[in-house]
């Protein structure tokens, strides 16, 4: 029996080389999440934000009621699972001063000049995620807040999981998503009914953290 | 890929240690790798293993008058990062372990060829990620050569390079909606011990 000692590693060079590279999905699926601003008469504003690195984990508190840090944290992972290569990443603290993201179980505060708001509204709950961006500025002043709010008696039926759903929502507008869906199968659909984020919430997000952002955050 | 394995076993099992003269040998070394992954969601972006320490234990035995069957293991371990546009992004610990099913052969005085096929196994330290649904199993298919000094009584030293090439994806990729798989070639240094046949 003889083997020509150079079949083997010519064969698999052979193969090697005729070998193609992993195709990438289109990511087509994604839907706008720059937030248009008004900016005079006849004139808008393309504002587009998401953490840099350096400032990564983003620290997030959450009032302890209802339940609120776990459903935080339940949007956090939910988020952290739509990127491939920790792009994003978030962890929950103890101390509100230490914080990025402020999350209360109250209604939205009362709306200022400098406060872009997002907001949701779920049938059995309100949300709304409000980023302080003084006038003329492109620098976002930390902490965002985040306001959950039931409609009805938290214990009435549909409550508990509205506040769940719409958490996670506010969540995506922390992370950078300053619009809605136009699709309601998307977690980030104005009136928000899917307790997970879909193919186009995610494909919508590494959007987000692999486009320039003109809009900057303040130092903690 | 459970074939594979069972073949690789009955093999080796083929030629009991107790009736022929089993070569053993270990090594340590390091393993290059090329990309795991070229994706493009606004730019380009690749993921690639970093030099990875390696531990690589083997044994064949002689079925023929010049060639052995031999089967080897090799672990290896090493972070691994994304990179886009000249930014490199840490994502964390990769491990990697493979079984060869060898065929191996004279080249020169001390120099030795081999080639075979076995599996690798991916184990990330985090399943996250591409590795969100856990680790992957691909086929493999190797070669390299090795150099053979006499170094003490029953021990040579024994020198390897070794190549090696598969296809990798994982099941996050293909739930994300990648197509196909990227080929991935890997080359390897290392130097051990091995137990002498004289």
């Amino acid at each position: 029996m003889k083997i020509p000692a150079a079949l083997p590693i010519l064969g698999i060079l052979i193969a090697s080389i005729s070998c193609a590279d992993i195709a990438s999905p289109t990511r087509s699926n994604a839907y706008e999440w720059r937030r248009i601003e008004p900016a005079g008469p006849g004139t808008a504003e393309t504002l587009s934000f998401h953490w840099p690195a350096s400032r990564l984990p983003v620290k997030v508190w959450a009032e302890d009621t209802l339940n609120l840090p776990a459903k935080v944290q339940a949007g956090i992972d939910k988020w952290k699972a739509a990127f491939l290569y920790r792009e994003y990443d978030a962890v929950t603290v103890a101390d509100s001063n230490l914080a990025d993201v402020v999350v209360r179980l109250a209604p939205p505060s009362k709306l200022t000049l400098d406060v872009v708001r997002m907001r949701a509204l779920a049938p059995e709950c309100e949300g709304a995620t409000d980023f302080d961006l003084p006038s003329g500025s492109r620098e976002l002043q930390v902490p965002v807040r985040v306001f959950v709010n039931p409609r009805f008696d938290p214990a009435s039926p549909g409550v508990d999981q509205c506040l769940a759903l719409t958490v996670t929502h506010e969540m995506g507008h922390t992370i950078g998503i300053f619009d809605h869906s136009p699709s309601s199968s998307d977690i980030m659909f104005f009136d928000p009914v899917v307790s997970d984020l879909s193919a186009s919430d995610r494909a919508t997000a590494e959007l987000v953290y692999h486009t320039s952002p003109n809009v900057t955050v303040s130092a903690r | 890929m459970r074939t594979l394995l069972c073949t690789i076993a009955s093999l080796a099992l083929l030629v009991s240690p107790a009736q022929s003269q089993v070569a053993y040998y270990g090594r340590l070394g390091l393993t290059a790798s090329t990309k795991l992954i070229r994706d493009a969601v606004v730019q380009e972006i690749d993921v690639q293993p970093g030099l990875a320490p390696t531990i690589v234990l083997g044994a064949s035995v002689p079925f023929a008058p010049t060639y052995q069957a031999g089967l080897e293991a090799s672990l290896t371990s090493s972070g691994f990062h994304s990179s886009e546009l000249g930014v490199e992004t840490d994502l964390g610990t990769l491990r990697t372990g493979s079984l060869l099913l060898n065929l191996e052969g004279p080249l020169a005085p001390r120099l030795s060829w081999r080639g075979g096929f076995g599996v690798i196994r991916y184990w990330p330290a985090d399943q996250e990620g591409i590795f969100l649904r856990g680790g992957t199993s691909r086929f493999l298919a190797g070669a390299g050569m090795d150099y053979l000094a006499p170094l003490l009584a029953s021990w040579d030293l024994m020198i390897s390079l070794r190549y090696d090439f598969h296809r990798f994806t994982t099941d996050e990729l293909s739930a994300r909606g990648f197509s196909g798989s990227q080929g991935v070639q890997r080359l390897s240094l290392s130097a051990g011990l091995a137990r002498a046949r004289r």
